[in-house]
């Protein structure tokens, strides 16, 4: 993966500290593990290896089974726009596991002594809770178009996840083509669980509004799409803050 | 309310973690505690607060994250050097992706606000791709974080790679201020 997370607790109490402490040492070791499997930068990493086909997926750690079913139902979602069998080099879940990571490391944090939990991997967002009193997060989605500005803001209750050109340049894959391609400046994607949230925006990204019906069709997941031009597009239930940038 | 700053940072395998341990509701005003606990044997940077004018704010000001969020204080417009001054601090070093950046943060003293956000120092590898994220990504954050604090944000998502090692050393910085 090689990327940075950051995580942010939140408590009533302010000697809650060294009880949480256990709590934060489970959760980076539970990021650094995942990086350890599934990074493709480290030429033996298990799934480095499974790539270039010298072991097979049950020779490998559990997490990569488990990671690659929850891939193959996120493809059957996203209609094969989310598609890591089909990426240039061998299967490369990369588009999957930072979410799946970030989603596991947020369970690390128990109810006890915390109002809220947010777990940030480079901009793909797990949390729990809110600011206490029922307020929740909020969130900020980066404009894509507008970079000295958010294009919105959301208030959060589970998880986002944002797909797009701008910071990366063209690094988002058409699964049809084998070639880069986003249809979209960018895609956001909200629901319970990360990693699914993730290989969505991944696959709007690319397919653009064509897929937001495959959204629009899940139970708890919803979508915004900021076009090239600046067009908006977004599912009905898309959590929008009550106040917008 | 007493708020405890905790940062911990780790690098491993080109993962790192930046860990913020906000106590909540907590007045923007409010400097952390002077001598910062220490039964907390993780914690790495407990700063206490630098100068600035013992604020006793009024209303909600749910103080979250760092940068990200501002709180409700009244606080009219900010302005530099007025008063009480300005001050600024570099955050750490801290390794992203394509190389070593470090962000300087100035704040009013006395409304407690950032009033800059900027690169103390960025060192990439001189290729064409980090040239390209840098540019692209570097203006996004110092308005993300200046944004931040009038929307009242925790959080945001969207940007990758840079954001992180500029968020982290942010972070570094708002500590030293004792504003994280």
């Amino acid at each position: 993966m090689g990327t940075v997370v950051t995580i942010d607790l939140y408590t009533t109490d302010g000697e809650a500290g060294a009880r949480i402490a256990g709590q934060l040492t489970t959760a980076r070791e539970l990021l650094h593990q995942a990086d350890a499997i599934f990074s493709t930068w480290h030429h033996d990493s298990p799934v480095s290896r499974l790539r270039r086909g010298e072991i097979t997926a049950a020779q490998a750690p559990a997490e990569v089974s488990e990671v690659l079913a929850e891939c193959a139902v996120a493809r059957e979602a996203s209609g094969g726009w989310f598609d890591p069998w089909a990426m240039p080099g061998g299967v490369d879940p990369t588009g999957y596991v930072k979410g799946w990571a970030a989603q596991r490391a947020l369970r690390a944090f128990g109810a006890e002594n915390l109002s809220g939990v947010i777990v940030n991997a480079a901009g793909d967002i797990a949390c729990a809770g809110g600011l206490g009193q029922g307020k929740p997060f909020r969130i900020g989605i980066t404009d894509p178009l507008a970079p000295r500005r958010l294009a919105a803001i959301v208030e959060l209750t589970a998880a986002i996840a944002t797909s797009g050109t701008y910071e990366r340049g063209e690094h988002l894959i058409d699964p049809h083509t084998g070639r880069p391609a986003a249809r979209v400046a960018s895609a956001s994607v909200t629901g319970p669980d990360l990693g699914l949230a993730d290989a969505l925006a991944t696959a709007l990204a690319v397919a653009g509004p064509d897929g937001l019906l495959r959204v629009e069709a899940l139970d708890g997941y919803e979508a915004l799409l900021i076009a090239h031009g600046g067009e908006r597009l977004s599912t009905a239930g898309f959590p929008f803050a009550p106040d917008q940038p | 309310m007493r708020r405890t700053p905790i940062v911990l940072t780790a690098t491993v395998a080109g993962v790192a973690g930046v860990l913020a341990f906000h106590t909540s509701p907590t007045h923007l005003g409010t400097l952390p505690a002077a001598s910062a606990p220490t039964d907390n044997p993780t914690v790495s940077n407990g700063t206490t607060g630098t100068g600035g004018s013992q604020n006793t704010t009024t209303g909600k000001g749910t103080k979250a994250t760092s940068h990200k969020a501002r709180p409700s204080a009244s606080a009219s417009a900010t302005g530099t050097g007025t008063g009480t001054g300005t001050k600024t601090v570099n955050g750490p070093s801290v390794n992203y992706s394509f190389g070593v950046l470090s962000v300087a943060v100035t704040v009013n003293l006395s409304t407690r606000k950032i009033v800059k956000v900027g690169i103390a120092s960025l060192e990439d590898d001189g290729s064409f791709r980090s040239e390209m994220i840098d540019q692209q990504a570097i203006p996004i954050l110092e308005q993300e974080a200046l944004q931040a604090q009038t929307a009242n944000i925790q959080s945001v998502s969207g940007a990758s790679f840079t954001s992180s090692g500029f968020q982290q050393s942010l972070q570094g910085a708002l500590h030293t201020l004792g504003l994280a």
